[in-house]
């Protein structure tokens, strides 16, 4: 039986394989990155085109705006995401990978990419949104820690769930049944972050709860997924 | 329930249930500060309500014992407990809307409690539309219980989010926040009454439900 020391050094070396490999297959095909951004930028386009060349006041923008830039963000996830599992379905290649990886370290990589994939789109998305809503934001370091954190709840839940429908029939609509109710409330807590960023108010006990949240869901996941991944 | 007590047991399920419904609308007293007689949907949709959490929380405490002896009669049963109180949970959100309707005057309007029992009926929503995406019985089973557990997982979530949202209208919970019981004793004694009236007609309907299942199942067996 080999040391403990390699077998972690073996449980990281899993996990960043299947990160880079979801990289790789990703910049070959650079279909979920397509799908993201040019969803986000669609749904962009149709919000900024929609209030007009004035925009909104700040008294009717600072309450609905951070709903419209977490939706966007919310639709463009349930758009790519859940391709990761879906792929490994379709593609046959779920076998090799079970037999390859330990079920957590494939969850940890498969988790970091999704992560990683999240943070590009809000990296692309969030500037635009602000340049093109007008919406000027008095806390950045509030905004950007919400992004992170919410873009990492967001992807945490889409893993397990994703791996959850690539067993199932009628794929795309149940990603959005599924996911809905298990991410309500990291929406409303980042909701209310961004409100607060935008208006320049304290965060109060919301970051706590989302972190607490982001925590809680990757948890539970890395519990339940091996239940799921195999048969 | 297919003991010989069976009958006695409905017998005795449909006398109790005739004494709570006479109960609430001739000895229990009206509660003050309602209009009219709308305190009395308090017998039936309280009890509902809380039936309903009884059969969430049987069906989380089913689908963890199925992930860890992968029985099915114990997926059949988290599965029944999920339909019966998605059920209860229906009866209790449509009464409380007639009941605002006539305290509020909307039979709508987003008060905290509406949103969560909202998002309770979305997420067993969902999880019913999971279960007939998948067509291996084994593998909805699974899929099910780890479904009904993330959803347990995320739910405490809720009490600090929904309040936050807009303060609420709801008359206290039976156990007020001051920890204490301000009920009267008549309304009390047929408040639970009906509580227990309703959990045994959902223990009954649940066996019923898990029997069928089990039927169907050995039907697809041989």
């Amino acid at each position: 039986m080999p040391p403990p020391t390699s077998r972690s050094a073996d449980w990281l070396a899993q996990a960043a394989a299947v990160f880079a490999k979801e990289w790789r297959c990703e910049l070959r095909t650079r279909y979920a990155l397509n799908t993201l951004a040019l969803f986000a930028v669609t749904t962009l386009v149709v919000v900024s085109a929609g209030l007009g060349p004035l925009g909104t006041s700040a008294a009717e923008g600072t309450p609905v705006l951070p709903v419209l830039l977490w939706l966007i963000l919310l639709f463009a996830a349930a758009a790519g995401l859940p391709r990761g599992f879906v792929q490994e379905e379709e593609t046959h290649t779920a076998t090799a990978l079970r037999l390859a990886a330990t079920p957590s370290a494939l969850f940890c990589g498969k988790l970091l990419y999704g992560a990683s994939l999240m943070l590009a789109l809000e990296a692309l998305v969030a500037p635009l949104f602000l340049a093109l809503v007008q919406l000027e934001v008095a806390a950045p370091g509030l905004f950007a820690a919400t992004l992170l954190a919410g873009g990492y709840g967001l992807a945490a839940a889409s893993t397990l769930i994703a791996a959850m429908i690539a067993q199932a029939r009628g794929r795309s609509a149940l990603f959005a049944v599924l996911a809905f109710p298990i991410t309500l409330p990291l929406l409303l807590l980042v909701v209310e972050l961004t409100r607060n960023a935008v208006a320049g108010e304290p965060a109060g006990g919301a970051l706590t709860q989302l972190l607490l949240y982001d925590a809680t869901v990757t948890v539970a996941s890395m519990m339940l997924f091996p239940v799921v991944w195999n048969p | 329930m297919k003991s010989r007590f069976a009958p006695a047991f409905k017998l005795l399920l449909w006398a109790w249930m005739c004494l709570v419904l006479a109960g609430a609308f001739f000895y229990a007293p009206l509660a003050a500060g309602f209009l009219g007689e709308s305190s009395r949907i308090l017998f039936f949709h309280v009890p509902m309500a809380w039936t309903a959490f009884v059969a969430f929380l049987a069906a989380a405490v089913w689908s963890g014992l199925y992930l860890a002896r992968r029985e099915p009669r114990h997926d059949r049963a988290a599965a029944a407990a999920v339909e019966l109180g998605f059920v209860f949970c229906l009866l209790a959100t449509v009464t409380g809307a007639m009941w605002a309707r006539t305290m509020w005057g909307a039979f709508w309007n987003w008060d905290p409690r509406q949103v969560s029992i909202v998002l309770v009926l979305i997420f067993y929503g969902a999880y019913l539309a999971l279960r007939g995406a998948v067509e291996d019985r084994e593998k909805r089973a699974r899929l099910g219980a780890v479904y009904a557990l993330l959803g347990l997982v995320v739910a405490p979530f809720f009490f600090w989010v929904v309040p936050r949202i807009t303060f609420s209208l709801h008359p206290d919970s039976i156990v007020n926040t001051r920890g204490t019981i301000d009920m009267e004793s008549r309304m009390l004694q047929v408040l639970l009454a009906s509580w227990v009236g309703f959990n045994a007609l959902f223990f009954w309907l649940h066996g019923l439900r898990c029997r069928l299942g089990a039927l169907a199942d050995r039907r697809l067996e041989a």
